[in-house]
């Protein structure tokens, strides 16, 4: 109940500071922009924007929630209270993939139509949102400032953006497959082709532990940098 | 309530401990004040008894647990007020207290009547970035106390207030204390403990130099005098008389028939002035 309730205040925290409505704007312009893509390149192009948009929000997103949470100072009221750090955790993956399967949904089914898979479809979204925004999480820990988290956010989101080269033939593609991000693309291109279902487990198994990793790393790095720094107010320079 | 016994405290990759060796105990219904300057270490103290800091030495058990090994329910039966009263900036006054309750499973206080309570009850619907520090210190204080907490700490509680607002407070953590609540203050402001506390820890340099009532201490190391100010004339006189016997000094009962007296102080030491000739150090 008490994650049920921190999920339906995030969210409510997300609405009250726009999120959601620039989401909408931002989804319209992809949606608006493939419609001018031509037909050729129209679903690799939307594979990309599915990834890097939907999928990969959590980044700056949950980037954004919790530096807000830290100019407003609010950790040091919400930790002197019940709620568990893995609670936390899980409000902020949840409500933020809440947007992107809707946003990833809307963008697909407006420029392109139905997904042909729409279980790995909806699955792939799901997962690299979580995966984008525990990374966020752990590297917001470290960010002292907004600055501070855009410059950090690139440099440790960058490895994770290393399968897109095999989307352009380009590196040894059998590589790519360590990286939890390529079975993100895996599970995100069934919105447009057959995929066997081996493929599909390795896929899931793959990003599945990229997302343990990262849930982890962000736990860590959250309990030491943020938790043990509580009392001391709002923490933003 | 609380024991605490043999406490050090090092921060991790500090070269010197920051708590020597801290024993003390406060009884249930107790207010308990730690005063100090800054950097005395008793907003060290506050966070290992709120269960922040965890790799402590000693001993620490509050409502009977051993602290380095609670889990989050602790705070089930704790409440924390901190000095700078933080809440979500674009929600409302009443969707804070709501959020902050949703994360108790104990039973809570109806928000309504706390906010009425500490007179915030037309600022329901406001948003919290419009509220001025005064008002957020109360907010502050109806969210410590949501969840009826057993153990109760405040960190300088008055700070930024008025004095009417101030006085509200003050008489809020004595009504939690005749409820049966212990109270756990920590300030550097005199008067508010002079004022609450039934017993106050002086802490200078991570040890206590001195546990006891503000009263006994002001009494006993006070002067037994009074002093009275009274106009002779056009002049402003003043003279001490000791309090033993008062009733029977004839040049005391002389004067006051004599002259029209202006002041009559008893002469009991400020807990300040204690605090200075104990630690030799002042409170700012």
């Amino acid at each position: 109940m008490r994650a049920m309730n921190a999920l339906i205040y995030d969210i409510r925290f997300q609405f009250r500071h726009g999120f959601y409505a620039v989401y909408v704007l931002v989804s319209a312009l992809y949606v608006l922009l493939l419609y001018y893509v031509s037909p050729d390149y129209k679903e690799r192009t939307a594979l990309l924007l599915t990834f890097s948009d939907p999928g990969a929000i959590g980044l700056i997103l949950a980037g954004g929630i919790v530096l807000l949470e830290k100019d407003q100072g609010v950790h040091d009221s919400l930790f002197v209270t019940p709620l568990r750090l893995h609670e936390y955790l899980l409000a902020k993956a949840l409500s933020i993939a809440a947007i992107s399967t809707v946003s990833a949904w809307g963008i697909q089914v407006c420029a392109i139509g139905l997904p042909a898979a729409p279980v790995p479809f909806t699955l792939g979204v799901l997962l690299t949102s979580a995966l984008f925004t525990l990374l966020s999480i752990g590297i917001v820990a470290r960010a002292r400032s907004i600055n501070g988290f855009i410059w950090l956010s690139q440099l440790y989101s960058l490895p994770l953006a290393v399968p897109l080269l095999g989307l352009f033939q380009i590196g040894p593609s059998s590589l790519y497959r360590i990286f939890p991000t390529q079975g993100s693309l895996v599970l995100l291109g069934a919105a447009h082709e057959q995929v066997m279902i081996e493929e599909y487990l390795y896929a899931l198994v793959v990003l599945s532990m990229g997302v343990a990793a990262a849930y982890g790393w962000a736990y860590r790095s959250f309990e030491r940098r943020v938790l043990a720094r509580i009392g001391k107010g709002a923490d933003l320079t | 309530m609380i024991e605490v016994k043999g406490l050090e405290y090092a921060y991790p990759g500090a070269a010197r401990k920051t708590l020597h060796g801290l024993d003390f105990h406060i009884g249930r219904g107790e207010i308990f004040g730690f005063l100090g300057p800054s950097g005395s270490g008793k907003s060290t103290t506050q966070k290992i008894l709120i269960g922040v800091l965890k790799g402590y030495a000693g001993s620490v058990q509050v409502l009977g647990q051993e602290l380095r090994r609670i889990s989050p329910d602790y705070y089930e039966r704790i409440g924390v007020g901190f000095e700078f009263p933080n809440f979500y900036a674009k929600f409302t006054v009443m969707e804070n207290l709501n959020l902050f309750r949703s994360l108790y499973s104990v039973p809570t206080e109806d928000p309504g009547r706390l906010l009425e309570r500490v007179g915030l009850g037309d600022a329901v619907n406001f948003k919290v970035s419009q509220l001025s520090k005064g008002m957020k210190m109360r907010l502050n204080f109806c969210r410590a106390i949501l969840h009826r907490p057993q153990v109760l700490f405040l960190d300088e509680p008055t700070s930024g207030l008025d004095p009417v607002n101030a006085r509200l407070m003050k008489d809020l953590i004595l009504e939690m204390k005749a409820q049966g609540t212990t109270v756990l203050i920590t300030t550097h402001h005199m008067q508010a403990a002079e004022e609450l506390c039934d017993r106050v820890a002086f802490i200078v340099d991570g040890q206590i130099k001195l546990i006891d009532s503000p009263r006994q201490l002001m009494l006993r190391q006070g002067s037994k005098t009074v002093r009275v100010e009274y106009r002779k004339g056009e002049e402003l006189a003043a003279e001490e008389f000791a309090l033993d016997g008062i009733g029977g000094n004839a040049a005391f009962l002389q004067l006051i028939n004599r002259y029209p007296v202006e002041t009559m102080h008893s002469q009991e030491a400020t807990l300040e002035q204690i605090f200075m000739d104990t630690t030799g150090r002042s409170l700012t």
